[in-house]
């Protein structure tokens, strides 16, 4: 009796949260896995049933398949440059942690991360400047012939790349540190005794027992990779003076196909390939990482 | 007794304040204007302080952003039913998605007398606020293309005058381009639009191919349309640009375009709308440039003022904005402080284009100038955008420059997908 009592009180008190759950995250997902396999103008009352119409188009379509290609490559290339390089600045803050400058390192690491996307992507822009930038300037000071960043096909792609990078960074390294700071001292000192160097702990004590960190912040790292719009919009928006080339992403195709095309319906098969990838990779690093790490 | 005469005087006041107040809610009115050129913000705030005589408890909000991120929020704020009155500026073949939706209200009777009198408005700019023969917007500005060109380059250059023909526009680039030791171009000779995204770089190649004879899209008998730019005109139009770029190198993707550009001195000419002499005014007051008509003819894309509800105090006071906006000491405001070309014949524009010799390329054409608008069929955008994503590729692919079959199979596979989402719509003429 009690116990019902008290499942009845748990459920209630839970319900209001679970409601707004629903509508605020469970409808809009439901909402786009309906609209998927319909025809939507956004401005027509008429939806017509059009089966999977949308998905076989889709696989039909270049543009589509080039900001497929694209998020994948810049997601992916995110997730290879933050990790390790957010792994190895955390371990070096670590070290230092009684430094009295390890506040400042800590904070010039992550202020990235909170500074504005915009202003933050501009200022890229700015480096990237084939003509007037300093990274050619730095490169041609090097002896090295100045590169179209944000026009050649390739270059631009790495130019996104290193933005999304420089802005994740902050947010992975504060949570590897996190993660450090929970590591047992006691590890780390009978490592030493037995003359393991610092290189040999990081790598054999550290990396592995941050693996469930380390999973976390892959998934965060890539999702929001694949989630990529506005610093690719920044860096190579249409704007007057400087365009430079559009890498075209998933996110940039959808909002030209709902609100430029009126293809709102064909706009939601896209997120649902996007949902489906996000969730595919989400359970593959889970499985990896999980697997190893009971190993 | 004396309470109660207190009492009496009290609610008396009460309700003449409640009464006063409820006049003074009832005959407020409140508007937004919603623009997608932020350059026309203090236009439409010009207009709203001329109307405070008739209407002083009108209340405009203007609300003007970038052009792409204004068709996002109508697309989403109609709708949904954002709420309140809207004036909402809008490009004549955008608005037919809107107006087939019924999304957008018709004029009451004294704008559609207003906007189909032929003394204020040509065919041209009835027809493009009208959809079956009811007037929904009230005509404003056009874009309209011309040649800007650098006096002291032409000069500089030898060149005594405007390009007059396509084939003189590369002879000139050539002649204009100026290099480095290495021979790189430091200032590009004719600023193109290669890059970027969005149907901008579409209507660009459009207003070339229209000079070599030729369009993006043609209507049928039928009223239907089909691709116009697999033909000898597109290869012309998509070679000068390869040649330009990659032959003769007078630009190169990543040197400064546009009007800034042209502003900067960093390139000798380019085609652009009239706005940009007013933003050369602001920015760069003592460059020495002129304008020039095309060689066949121009775009003219007319920008209309609609209205998003049917009825009210609020609905009423849109459509006195909307007009307001015409009344002609606004019209040579616009065209003396923003730029844009107002659409209303009858109106003596003298005080400011005899003032200003930039204007002389867009008002001074030949008498069989030819202009060609943008089709007001829903996909449209996904044309133009589809095709700007093609072209960008093209205009980096360096084996195209010399190969006319290369160029051929990249616009008929460009015109086939054209002709695809024509289809797909229904639109496809046989």
């Amino acid at each position: 009796m009690l116990k019902s009592k008290k499942w009845r009180f748990a459920t209630l008190a839970i319900l209001p949260s679970l409601l707004i759950f629903g509508y605020v995250r469970m409808f809009p997902i439901m909402e786009t896995l309906r609209l998927s396999v319909h025809r939507w103008d956004i401005l027509s009352k008429r939806k017509p049933f059009i089966g999977l119409e949308n998905f076989r188009e889709l696989f039909q379509d270049q543009l589509f398949l080039d900001a497929l290609v694209n998020t994948t490559i810049i997601a992916f290339g995110v997730l290879f440059v933050t990790i390790p390089t957010a792994l190895v600045i955390s371990a070096l803050i670590y070290h230092r942690t009684r430094s009295r400058f390890a506040g400042f390192y800590e904070t010039s690491v992550f202020i990235p991360h909170i500074v504005s996307l915009v202003p933050a992507a501009m200022a890229w822009k700015w480096i990237f400047d084939a003509k007037l930038g300093p990274l050619n300037a730095l490169l041609e000071f090097v002896g090295i012939p100045s590169q179209a960043w944000l026009f050649d096909p390739i270059l631009s792609v790495v130019s996104i790349i290193i933005l999304v990078s420089w802005q994740a960074l902050g947010y992975a390294v504060l949570i590897f540190l996190v993660g450090f700071k929970n590591l047992p001292i006691s590890l780390f000192e009978a490592a030493k005794l037995d003359g393991a160097s610092g290189i040999q702990r990081f790598t054999f004590i550290s990396v592995p027992l941050l693996k469930p960190i380390t999973l976390y912040v892959s998934v965060v790292t890539l999702i929001s990779g694949f989630n990529v719009y506005a610093q690719v919009f920044v860096l190579a928006s249409d704007s007057q003076g400087a365009p430079g080339r559009q890498v075209r992403v998933l996110v940039l195709d959808m909002l030209e196909n709902a609100f430029r095309n009126y293809r709102v319906g064909y706009a939601a098969s896209e997120a649902v390939i996007l949902l489906v990838i996000v969730l595919s990779l989400t359970l593959i690093q889970f499985g990896l990482l999980r697997e190893k790490g009971k190993k | 007794m004396q309470y109660l005469k207190r009492k009496t005087k009290t609610v008396s006041a009460c309700l003449a304040s409640t009464i006063i107040f409820g006049a003074t809610s009832a005959f407020a009115q409140s508007i937004t204007v919603w623009s997608g050129y932020p350059e026309m913000a203090p236009f439409y705030e010009h207009v709203a302080a001329s109307m405070k005589a008739d209407f002083p408890n009108l209340e405009v909000s203007v609300e003007a952003i970038a052009l792409r991120e204004h068709e996002k929020r109508i697309a989403l704020g109609l709708t949904s039913g954002a709420g309140g009155a809207k004036v909402i500026e809008l490009g004549q073949s955008t608005a037919a998605r809107y107006l087939e939706n019924d999304l957008l209200s018709a004029a009451p009777a004294d704008v559609a007398i207003f906007v189909t009198d032929p003394n204020n408005f040509g065919e041209f700019f009835v027809n493009g606020a009208s959809s079956d023969g009811t007037v929904y917007g009230v005509p404003l500005f056009r874009g309209q293309g011309a040649l800007f060109y650098n006096v002291d380059m032409f000069d500089a250059a030898g060149l005594s005058g405007p390009p007059s023909t396509m084939a003189e526009f590369t002879d000139y680039a050539v002649k204009l381009t100026q290099r480095d030791a290495n021979g790189e171009p430091t200032v590009s000779g004719w600023s193109l639009r290669l890059s970027g995204g969005g149907a901008g770089i579409s209507e660009k190649f459009w207003i070339n191919v229209f000079q070599y004879g030729g369009s993006v899209l043609e209507e049928s008998s039928d009223g239907k349309w089909r691709a116009n730019y697999a033909n000898e005109a597109g290869r012309q139009a998509l070679k000068q640009y390869l040649q330009n770029v990659h032959v003769l190198k007078t630009v190169t993707q990543e040197m400064p375009a546009d009007a800034e550009a042209f502003e900067r001195g960093q390139t000798a000419m380019f085609i652009r709308e009239s706005w940009v002499i007013s933003d050369i005014a602001a920015k760069a007051p003592d460059l020495n440039y002129a304008t020039a008509p095309l060689p066949v003819g121009s775009i003219g894309i007319p920008t209309n003022l609609y209205v998003s509800e049917a009825s009210g105090a609020d609905a009423d006071a849109s459509w006195a904005f909307a007009k307001a906006a015409n009344d002609p000491e606004n019209l040579i405001w616009m065209l003396k402080n923003v730029g844009w070309l107002p659409n209303r014949a009858n109106v003596n524009y003298a005080e400011v284009t005899d003032q200003v010799a930039g204007f002389a390329g867009f008002l001074d054409y030949p008498a069989d100038y030819k202009f060609f608008g943008l089709p007001a069929i829903g996909p449209i955008d996904e044309v133009l955008t589809r095709l700007a994503a093609r072209l960008t590729k093209a205009f980096i692919d360096e084996s195209l420059a010399k190969d006319d079959d290369a160029i051929d199979t990249f616009l008929a596979e460009a015109a086939a997908e054209t002709d695809k989402i024509l289809g797909r719509e229904g639109l496809l003429a046989k």
